[in-house]
């Protein structure tokens, strides 16, 4: 059976669809800005992708959900789940019930036929969510998935990370030598997954297969061999029968930190990986949490229909990693399939293959 | 033929493994874990590291693998872990918030205000490489869960280890099992059964 | 200000939620961190900086600097020294 997945939709700092993403994408605009003394003691700057002040974020979910690209029927159908995936979800209305809101608001606002679920795994949340998915189609369970991405920013992450001592201080710089850390972001993304074309207002692309692996080494800090990233890909690569030169682009993790880039650079050459084509995303949109995983499958997608790479942003020199072919230039690119992959706090790691149909 | 091998059930006052129950005390669940750890030389120092959602679910897992030793011949992989609840990481969430309201924000607090981190420690002590999925959900939801283990069945695990697992101050409510592929014995995985296993 | 070797021992055991250690359990010399050591990890590290701060307004602002101050009581005890 053919999976398809498709109307990706992006609402991030960087613009109101995917498509408005990908074109500010190209012209190298990013949505992360300076925040004058936003850190905890209030001493210091720091970089962040925030939503201007006017946008109302309690209708976002609703606004995404509305404006998918497909048969609206589906919506309401009942052989559509719903998945979401957020680490904090309404967490700026109180600690109570913030994530499981998202589900009691939402069913409450949209006439569903079955209830959501939530799946809230960290960082690797959304491409865990968009591989369940695909699991569902294809064990027949539903006929459609539409996958939501949410997380917003709050005093309570910031102050979290800063904590951690894991953000930066400047714009960030995945896979750069001189990378110290990440820059915070907030974004709505949702994609469709279907295994009946016609519901797609423009055609879609494939989704192959996904996988998830736990690292089992520390619950905040990644494994120094990669273990679980590489598990990971290893399932999707042969669950989907994809072999590693059918892959022509990775969109990878790419946080910034010192530590995750330097695992997924030992990863993906672990997998002969290392000549392919690659970026994070992460210089666009900063690192949206439990959004991450959808926003940029969305972001691969287009780049995917659109044959054209963008470049990694913030990457200038790579040190004493593993060698990777990061992407230095916004460019055109011909391939047929991608690799997304994510990790994250818990020891998790995910990754799916999606292609053209 | 799916099987649940193994459960356990965890109130405020008491714990119990395949309706093996032992009562306490107290209702502090926090010490009552404490002794569990103790009398049964779970021998494991980062427990004392761990919050209290985390906590729960590891002292359940242990007495669980005691209970099935048979759990210890799947592969690395094999046993795919899946969590829910309804609360998140609500108790912990709490304690971070109070610590920046105090002008101490605590990295080690911080790190536990994700539900899915339990599951990394369970990954860690058993060394387990395979899938895993936290899911928040209003409520115990036997048949979404049923769907959920099926598909990690269909998938390269053998096993799963499942638990609902919600700890605050006011309310205890973990629940856990075992699902095992073709077993011979145990309790059919149905949605009836994981219903009234819950409500036991 | 002299600090007492037993008194940070048990702010650490305290802090850090070592129970099953006791402050005779560490030596002031003994490796606080690693395999050869007492085991503390990375977030050890960073709650060993915010106890600096709490308990003897000590800032340590670069965490590549606690590898050296952290190292056993005795590093810990003369960085708090020197710099208090």
């Amino acid at each position: 059976m053919t999976v398809y997945i498709g109307a990706e939709h992006i609402i991030s700092p960087l613009g109101n669809s995917a498509e408005e993403n990908f074109t500010n994408a190209c012209e190298g605009k990013s949505g992360i800005r300076l925040v004058k003394n936003g850190n905890f003691k209030q001493d210091s700057d720091l970089y962040l992708a925030k939503f201007d002040e006017g946008v109302n974020l309690d209708a976002i979910v609703n606004e995404c959900f509305n404006s998918l690209h497909i048969d609206k029927s589906v919506l309401t159908s009942n052989k559509t789940k719903i998945i979401f995936s957020s680490t904090k979800g309404y967490l700026s209305d109180g600690i109570e019930h913030a994530l499981v809101d998202v589900i009691n608001k939402f069913i409450l606002s949209e006439q569903l036929s079955n209830t959501p679920i939530l799946i809230s795994s960290a960082c690797i949340s959304g491409v865990v969510a968009i591989a369940k998915a695909g699991e569902l189609i294809k064990a027949n369970f539903y006929d459609n998935v539409i996958v939501i991405g949410i997380d917003f920013l709050s005093d309570f992450v910031v102050y979290g990370f800063e904590a951690l001592y894991a953000l930066s201080k400047e714009v960030c710089k995945p896979f750069d030598k001189d990378r110290i850390g990440i820059n915070l972001g907030e974004a709505c993304s949702a994609v469709v997954l279907s295994k009946n074309e016609p519901i797609f207002n423009e055609p879609p692309l494939e989704f192959v297969s996904g996988s998830s692996s736990n690292d089992a080494n520390h619950i905040s800090g990644p494994s120094r061999t990669g273990e679980g990233l590489y598990r990971s890909i290893q399932k999707t690569l042969s669950s989907g029968n994809i072999s590693k030169s059918d892959i022509g682009y990775i969109s990878a993790h790419g946080t910034a930190t010192k530590y995750n880039d330097t695992m997924e650079a030992i990863a993906f050459n672990r997998h002969g990986l290392e000549n392919v084509k690659l970026n994070s995303l992460k210089g666009y949109f900063g690192h949206t949490l439990g959004a991450a995983g959808v926003v940029e499958v969305s972001m691969a997608m287009q780049q995917l229909r659109h044959q054209k790479v963008l470049q990694s942003l913030g990457y200038a020199n790579s040190g004493d990693d593993e060698n990777l072919n990061i992407i230095t230039t916004t460019e055109p690119h011909q391939f047929n399939a991608f690799l997304k992959t994510a990790s994250g706090f818990g020891g998790g790691n995910a990754s799916i293959v999606i292609k053209k149909t | 033929m799916n099987y649940i091998t193994t459960y356990c059930r965890i109130t405020s006052n008491s714990i119990s493994v395949n309706d093996c129950k032992t009562e306490s005390n107290t209702t502090d669940l926090s010490s009552n874990l404490l002794e569990v750890y103790k009398n049964e030389a779970l021998k494991y120092p980062k427990f004392h590291k761990m919050d209290l959602l985390a906590k729960a679910a590891f002292v359940g897992s242990e007495l669980i693998l005691k209970e099935n030793t048979a759990l210890g011949n799947y592969k690395d992989d094999e046993i795919a872990l899946l969590f829910s609840n309804s609360e998140s990481s609500e108790h912990s969430d709490s304690k971070f918030e109070t610590s920046y309201k105090n002008n101490n924000p605590s990295p080690s607090q911080f790190v536990y205000t994700l539900p899915n981190i339990l599951l990394g420690e369970i990954a860690i002590k058993n060394k387990w490489f395979g899938e895993n999925i936290f899911l928040v959900s209003p409520t115990f939801d036997a048949g979404e869960i049923k769907q959920q283990i099926e598909l990690m069945l269909m998938n390269s695990s053998k096993a799963c280890f499942c638990g609902w697992v919600n700890v605050s101050d006011s309310n205890v409510d973990v629940f856990l099992f075992t699902i095992e592929q073709n077993q011979t014995e145990g309790i059919e995985l149905t949605e009836i059964n994981l219903i009234t296993l819950y409500n036991k | 200000m002299l600090v007492n070797r037993e008194e940070l021992k048990k702010q650490i055991i305290e802090e850090l939620n070592l129970e099953e250690l006791t402050a005779t359990d560490i030596a002031d010399d003994a490796l606080l961190f690693g395999d050869d050591g007492i085991g503390l990890d990375s977030i050890d590290a960073l709650e060993l900086i915010v106890l600096l701060e709490k308990f003897y307004g000590v800032e340590l602002t670069n965490p590549e600097e606690g590898k050296e101050v952290f190292e056993s009581i005795s590093t810990m005890a003369n960085y708090i020294e020197k710099n208090s």
